[in-house]
């Protein structure tokens, strides 16, 4: 058959190139991953999210060499089902999620899908902050109605992990073409201070230094506390907090912090935290947008996959990953964006450039 | 009086002019009207149920008419429509073509080879093919025709190929069809042509739809079908509509007009068998091709398409909208393959290729004498662009440097080299490496912090000598060992400047970068500089040594002064974003620093301030450079190290900071970089002030503005309680300020202001009535349609001022384009025996359709096949694009969702198929033949189905029966064997049931030692030895992965309907005279006797059972003991005699009896039948009597009757 596949180097982007070839059934070689590296080849919570990738497809060839540097991956069908799936502790569950999120709703069946892991870690997005903004995001697209959500059913902070969130998505057969250019202003922000295994007054201290940053614009603020006890509690302690703002047109900008992992760097106070959260979400307002920075590359997708109509979406600043997500589009689906600055107006004072992206 | 008012002029009713006209509008209206109310009983409501179901009925036939609204995405200037002529051979097609060519263009065409595409009208035009009767042909056409004519002989009925291409068509979406029946002249009676017409058009419409069009062409002149009737013809084409066709919209794809073969003509002679390079040539059809896709094109195979480029239309649509009809020059006809309109296409510069020296010395001969004029004009590219470009050669002789060279760019780059055999300018990909030192530069640009930058440099300065002097050695080395190989930059250029897409990248870049020029006038002094040195470098590169070295550094610096701008507000623009670039940045920054050490004071110094403002202006419009940010050519992280760099430098090592790149965390989130400080509250929260709901609004949203609005709407009003009157805040006051400005300065025109003021307001009050009222009728359809017309318009508008070669980039290459497809190794054979009568087709693939992998189809075999299809036997199906053989398994599903494999397919079912073939989304037809070689007697198309699953998992199982025996009963257990052979078979099977051939019911329990492969099994009655124990199973089959395309294409001219692929079991026996050796234990035998052993019934069942079922106790008694046994009687002589008359005369007494009572029975049966005749009699006679006795009494009931009513008046 003349349908060569993908080669590429190293393991950056590997979820990308994985989702993609998935989704656009292009098979894929990745080769020379961390071949100079002391520990040269893949890494455990790669191998795991492959495996996880090859539960929900039916008839996915994977090859690995033995030292596990060079990867052939062909596609198989994407099936869905009922998936249960013990994530790596050496990322969160969020890593997971983004890619299932991507892929849910291309499926055959519906997907429920049970991971089991780390759920918040300082490292990837949450499953809070995946809960509260991508999930909105998909909804825009026309995914979702009954049974699409998302539960985060026990907490696990890194690195023991013990958390558990069971993600459901139905079929869609179309996405619906978009046009978000107009974000409107912000009406309110909300946000979660989850604390496990430590004081439940952590939680209190966190909302309470968040506010005060936060509340020098708007008076509409509601982060409410989330403290999980005994089982649900996982294995590890940590606080954190996810805030979410949301705008007149219904889109949603977050930031989230979360406390470093058990032994390993220097522990965070919970007022340093509150108030560096605020500060990011400051960041990510600034940076603006129709879709936050760590759904850009969601949103893209989404485009792309629709039907052959005009989407557009304006975008904050492109992050690094959305730039390669963007090039690996093309690699995969030969659909270049057009990408156009839009400029403030003089006397408005909304932060940073957005971009809009037509397809 | 009374004369004068008799003579009064009496009143004349107009008849006619506008005053009777007006009457009798009035008239007619009002008595519709009136009815209603003439006879309101008449338009009452009888019944609620009738009411009911009249509007029930309503809108159902409101509701039926709806479709689906879909997107509109026909292009504005369609392709040509496809026209297949279809028919079997000796119909009249080429004729019918030819007459129709004609008729439209008044051209005449000899031979029809391939496509010949027409102007057939201001708004259309037609693409003629012929198909010829070879099925592959047929398949492939069906597949592409937008309109079929398909040509019946009228003077033999229909014939076999008519069905077979209807049956594809139906298969693959019903294109139009429209019927033409030809040979009409051959009927010499009237009423036989009628009648056969008649009986055509009725089975024509029973295939196609109820009323299908059915064309008759009667008779021909000198050759020729008559000039009206193809008229007529003509125009039914002209304005036929249609309908889009599933898998024609979803997929790109061309119907190829032309050929050319581009193979290095040396490379054929050496090797006449290598493969080839083509371009194929046609109108791009379906929906949006992109570039460097896959392709498939039927009867050849899969292919990657290595460049696709759109060129001018030979055969365009006429300006011009005014005129009724085309004038003479507008009725282009294009026909390639048939070598017509060659000469048009010459002149139309298809041929965009142009050789660039050729260009270059028409370029030579205008260009402006003056060196400034001449570099004003050449101000092609961008700073960032130029510096690219230029060249420096450090010795004279030696090999120019490029900074692309210095750069570090770790990718495969492509050079564009020309071939002076294709005519066309190829990319050729090079490698590069990067230089020894970059290591330090990568590692600290690595480091996210910008700011430290400056400091770098300065050390990077200390490292400088001892760089130079490296390079300087290696340098020199190599322009000792390398001859003057300099790349004919000028040639480059040109081709840079001619070329506009040769690809799509660098078209990208060339296109931002015009527009720039464009845009930035007050730059090109500046940029002109700069390509001055350019050309120059050109021309004699030794000479401007010190101007090059100067300009180098000029960009130096300002891109340094570009960076330190950037790190104080890097934050404004989008640009700085990227960790990459900047990467980029600062290491082209280092290398010149390294080439050149500050120096003395130079021209460049001046307007440095300028330049660097400049470079900061044109950096901060980062629009274009976003656009190459992401899809410039940089950032190919995926390539192997070279051992070589521009012919300068060697790599020592590996450069770990790249790597590291490749291999970095894998995370989405976006660290923000730390120049915000929040801290700072009264510059950054005032940043983002206007973001919340409490900031500033625009001036349209602000709740003041819209209360104003609202006001003036809305302002004037009475209060009803009071008595108040409310006055709005009308124009009035307005209008005042405005004069007494205005006054001042011009005099405006009060009343025109007013005027629009009033104007306006209505406008706004009518919009509001509007959305108020109309909103009520709006149902789900209309705002669905509503919605696909407002994405529709979005979609055209999306694009629609951009330029094609931008466009093409973006959204594809758009149907109705005339495109020119490249595809490199295609099979030789393909060229060497290509015949313009076989169309050539490239189907584009969806994104996963190019792959391989197990279909599950529903098939059913074609009422009119004479034969059953065979599990396994190779079978051809056309698929999407594709025809290929591939081996089937015939399957049904069970009622417990088992797949069964059956040998052959049912005669009238649909049952299941599994095959591996090409993947094809769900629902796509397909049809199979079993042979696409020769044409048959029969109906060809064996088989038709629908795709149904993907699934790559297969679950098709037939029956396994395992046999076992036992050789050890116990009571209900026994040991058996002969079922497995090892341990492990047993293992896996226990617990599993067996059944013995008489009924009786077991299960597996564990296996025995020895022998090996026994079992225990248990059992609910006991054994006998004789018994066999057998285990049923299941056993998955699986598919045989055979996917063989059909190629019909590649085989030699004239027997290109002769494809023969794997050969059935059936064919091979016979081909090669095997005959079947059956299984001697198939074979019928007389039956062998058994011992039968008779079953035996609990007592208590017995009881229970009816008599009938009862086991017969009627077995032989056996031998009567010694003690019963009777003693016989043996009869003396005479009594013998006695017994012997005794017997005689009953006999005889018998017979009499028997007779006397035959002769009683006859008898009494006459009797019966006279007796009944007699009742019958009687009953008849009754019967009568009866009736007349009704009769007397019906009259004296009406008499009565009637006199009581003759008696009421009397009585009144």
């Amino acid at each position: 058959m003349a349908s060569q596949g993908l080669v590429y180097d190293g393991c950056n982007f590997f979820r990308q190139r994985l989702v993609l070839s998935t989704l656009s059934g292009k098979r894929v070689k990745i080769k020379n991953i961390r071949s100079k590296d002391d520990d040269p080849g893949l890494r455990d919570f790669e191998a795991s999210f492959i495996r996880l990738l090859d539960k929900v497809t039916n008839g996915s060839r994977i090859e690995i060499n033995q030292t596990g540097t060079v990867l052939f991956y062909q596609p198989g069908l994407l099936y869905g089902g009922s998936v249960e799936h013990d994530c790596n502790q050496q990322r969160s569950i969020g890593y997971y999620l983004e890619a299932l999120l991507m892929l849910a709703p291309f499926m055959k069946t519906s997907l429920k899908a049970t991971l089991r892991g780390v759920t918040n870690d300082p490292v990837d997005p949450t499953v809070d902050l995946l809960k509260s903004t991508a999930l909105p995001v998909m909804k825009k697209f026309g995914i979702g109605g009954d049974g699409f959500e998302l539960k985060v059913v026990k907490r696990g902070m890194a690195p023991g992990g013990g958390g558990e969130v069971v993600f459901t998505c139905p079929v869609c057969r179309t996405m619906r073409p978009v046009q978000l250019t107009d974000p409107g202003k912000i009406k309110r922000i909300r946000g979660v201070a989850y604390s496990v295994r430590v004081s439940p007054q952590m939680a209190n201290r966190i909302v309470e230094s968040a506010r005060g940053v936060l509340n020098q614009f708007l008076p509409d603020i509601y982060i409410h506390t989330d403290h999980m006890k005994g089982a649900n509690s996982g294995k590890s302690p940590g606080f954190g907090l996810t805030l979410v703002a949301e705008t007149l047109n219904g889109f949603f900008l977050s930031a989230e912090m979360s406390s470093t992992p058990q032994g390993q760097g220097n522990p965070v106070l919970p007022e340093d935290l509150g108030r560096n959260c605020a500060k990011l979400l400051l960041e990510e307002i600034h940076r603006g947008g129709c879709v936050d920075s760590s759904n850009q590359s969601l949103a893209l997708l989404l485009m792309t996959l629709g039907q052959q109509d005009v989407s557009k979406v304006l975008l904050g600043p492109l992050s690094p990953y959305t730039i390669e997500f963007l090039r690996h589009i093309r690699d995969f689906f030969q659909i270049m964006f057009k990408i156009e600055v839009q400029k403030p107006f003089e006397d408005e004072r909304k932060g940073g450039d957005k971009v809009p992206q037509p397809r | 009086m009374d004369g004068k008012v008799k003579e009064q002029k009496r009143h004349q009713a107009k008849h006619s002019g506008p005053k009777a006209q007006k009457k009798l509008k009035k008239q007619g209206g009002s008595t519709e009207e009136d009815e209603c109310k003439r006879n309101p009983k008449a338009f009452a409501v009888q019944s609620a149920v009738r009411m009911a179901k009249t509007f029930h009925r309503a809108q159902d036939i409101k509701t039926k008419k709806h479709h689906i609204p879909l997107v509109d995405r026909t292009p504005l200037e369609p392709p040509p429509v496809v026209i297949v002529v279809v028919g079997p051979p000796k119909v009249g097609k080429s004729t019918l073509i030819r007459c129709l060519i004609k008729n439209f263009t008044r051209q005449k065409m000899g031979d029809i080879c391939g496509p010949v595409t027409i102007v057939s009208g201001k708004k259309r035009r037609l693409t003629f093919m012929e198909c010829n009767n070879d099925i592959n042909t047929m398949i492939d056409l069906a597949k592409v025709a937008d309109l079929v004519l398909m040509l019946i002989d009228a003077s033999f009925g229909f014939e076999m190929e008519t069905f077979e291409f209807l049956n594809i068509c139906q298969v693959h979406g019903f294109p139009r069809i429209m019927g033409v029946l030809t040979h009409l002249d051959s009927f010499k009676n009237n009423k036989t042509l009628r009648k056969t017409k008649k009986n055509l058009k009725h089975r024509f419409w029973t295939e196609v739809y109820q009323g299908a069009k059915l064309f008759y062409l009667s008779g021909m002149v000198y050759g020729e079908y008559q000039t009206q009737e193809v008229k007529n013809l003509g125009r039914f084409i002209s304005v036929m509509k249609f309908r889009p066709l599933v898998w024609q919209t979803s997929h790109p794809y061309v119907l190829v007009d032309r050929m050319e073969d581009l193979t290095d003509p040396e490379r054929v002679r050496t090797d006449p068998k290598c493969d080839r390079t083509v371009s194929l040539y046609g109108y791009l059809r379906g929906t949006h091709l992109k570039n460097k896709g896959q392709v498939h094109v039927p009867g050849v195979g899969d292919f990657q398409v290595s460049d696709v480029n759109f060129l001018p239309d030979p055969c365009p649509l006429p300006d011009a909208q005014k005129k009724r009809a085309l004038n003479e020059k507008e009725r282009l006809l294009y026909a390639p393959m048939a070598g017509v309109g060659g000469v048009v296409y010459d002149k139309d510069a298809v041929y965009i290729d142009l050789p660039a020296n050729h260009v270059n010395q028409q370029q030579e001969e205008v260009r402006p004498t003056t060196e400034l004029v001449q570099s004003l004009i050449d101000t092609h590219a961008t700073l960032d662009a130029k510096m690219a470009a230029s060249k420096v050669s450090l010795f004279s002789g030696s090999v120019t440097l490029d900074p692309t060279d210095i750069e570090e760019k770790e990718g495969p780059h492509e050079k564009q080299v020309w071939d002076p055999n294709t005519q066309r300018e190829r990319r050729a990909v090079v490698f590069t490496e990067e230089e020894e030192e970059e290591d330090a530069v990568t590692g600290s640009s690595d480091e996210e912090d910008d700011n430290s930058e400056d400091s770098e440099q300065e050390k990077e300065a200390d490292e400088e000598d001892d760089n130079l002097s490296t390079f300087l050695k290696d340098a020199r080395a190599r322009s000792e060992r390398t001859e003057k190989t300099a790349p004919p930059v000028k040639r480059q250029r040109v081709e840079e400047e001619m070329l506009v897409f040769a690809d799509s990248e660098d078209d990208l870049e060339m296109s931002e970068e015009e527009s720039e020029e464009k845009g930035q006038s007050g730059r090109a002094g500046d940029s002109g500089h700069c390509s001055e040195e350019d050309e120059e470098e050109t021309e004699d590169e030794e000479e401007e040594d010190d101007d090059q070295e100067s300009d180098d550094e000029s960009t130096v610096e300002l891109d340094q002064h570009f960076l330190n701008t950037l790190a104080k507000d890097k934050s404004d623009f989008i640009f700085a974003i990227s960790s990459f670039h900047f990467h980029v940045v600062l290491t082209l920054i280092r290398r010149h620093v390294i080439l050149f050490p500050s120096s003395g004071t130079l021209k460049w110094k001046e307007g440095l301030q300028q330049k660097a403002s400049e470079a900061f202006l044109r950096h901060q419009e980062a629009a274009p450079n976003l656009r190459k940010l992401v899809y410039g050519s940089e950032a190919d992280d995926s390539e192997e190290d070279k051992e070589e760099l521009g012919g300068l430098f060697r790599v020592s090592r590996p450069q770990k900071s790249k790597k590291f790149k490749a291999n970095a965390v894998d995370c989405s989130r976006f660290i923000p970089d730390t120049s915000h400080n929040w801290d700072l509250e009264e510059v950054m929260l005032n940043s983002i002030r206007d973001c919340f709901v409490t900031g500033k609004w625009e001036e349209s949203q602000d709740a003041a503005t819209l209360l104003k609005e609202d006001e003036e709407l809305y302002g004037d009003f009475e209060d009803l309680e009071t008595g108040e009157v409310h006055k709005g805040q009308t124009g009035e006051k307005d209008d005042d300020n405005d004069d007494e400005a205005e006054e001042s300065l011009v005099k405006v025109d009060d009343e025109e202001v007013q005027k629009n003021k009033r104007l306006d307001k209505k406008r706004r009050l009518k919009e509001r009535f509007d959305a108020e009222y109309d909103d009520g009728d709006a149902t789900y359809f209309d705002d669905l349609k509503e919605e696909m017309q407002k994405q529709a318009e979005l979609n055209r508008a999306e694009f629609e001022d951009v330029d094609d070669e931008t466009r093409v980039q973006y959204e594809g290459f758009r149907p109705g384009m005339y495109v020119r497809l490249e595809i490199s190794s295609i099979p030789c054979e393909f060229v060497i025996n290509f015949d313009p009568h076989y169309p050539v087709i490239l189907g584009g693939l969806g994104s996963s359709e190019g792959n391989i992998g197990y279909l599950q189809m529903r098939l059913k075999k074609h009422r009119w096949y004479e034969r059953i299809l065979k599990t396994r036997d190779p079978l051809i199906l056309s698929l999407g694009w594709r025809r290929f053989q591939t081996i089937p398994l015939y399957h049904i599903e069970d009622h417990n969702g088992r797949h069964r494999l059956l040998k052959y397919t049912p005669q009238h079912m649909h049952c299941g198929a599994s095959i591996w073939g090409p993947i094809t989304p769900q629902g796509t037809g397909f049809l199979a033949v079993q042979s696409v070689a020769g044409t048959k007697a029969n109906f060809r198309i064996a088989a038709t189905g629908v795709v149904l699953d993907l699934d790559k998992s297969v679950t098709v199982v037939k029956k396994l029966k395992l046999i076992g025996y036992p050789y050890k009963i116990f009571k209900n257990t026994c040991f058996i064997k002969g079922m497995f052979n090892t341990v492990l078979e047993v293992a896996k099977f226990e617990g599993a049931s067996v059944r013995t051939v008489s009924g009786v019911r077991g299960q597996i329990k564990k296996a025995l030692s020895t022998p090996p492969g026994a079992y225990r099994a248990t059992f609910e009655d006991r054994l006998l030895m004789s018994d066999i124990v057998f285990l049923r199973s299941w056993y998955p089959v699986s598919v045989p992965q055979l996917y063989n395309p059909v190629t019909s294409l590649l085989l030699p001219v004239g027997q290109k309907d002769n494809w023969a692929g794997m050969r059935t079991m059936g064919q091979l026996k016979h081909d090669l005279g095997i005959r079947n050796k059956p299984n001697a234990d198939s074979l019928y035998k007389s039956e062998a006797k058994g011992i039968s052993t008779p079953s035996t019934f609990p007592k208590e069942l017995q009881k229970s059972l009816p008599f009938k079922s009862k086991p017969k106790q009627q077995q032989s008694k056996g031998k009567t003991p010694r003690d019963l046994q009777r003693p016989s009687v043996i009869r003396e002589p005479h009594e013998r005699k006695v017994a012997a008359l005794l017997h005689a005369l009953s006999t005889v007494h018998n017979y009499k009896r028997k007779k006397a009572h035959m002769v009683q029975h006859a008898k009494h049966k006459e009797f019966l039948q006279q007796k009944g005749k007699q009742e019958e009699a009687k009953l008849k006679r009754q019967k009568e009597a009866r009736k007349k006795l009704y009769r007397v009494m019906g009259q004296m009931d009406r008499k009565k009757l009637r006199s009581s009513l003759k008696g009421a008046p009397q009585e009144d």
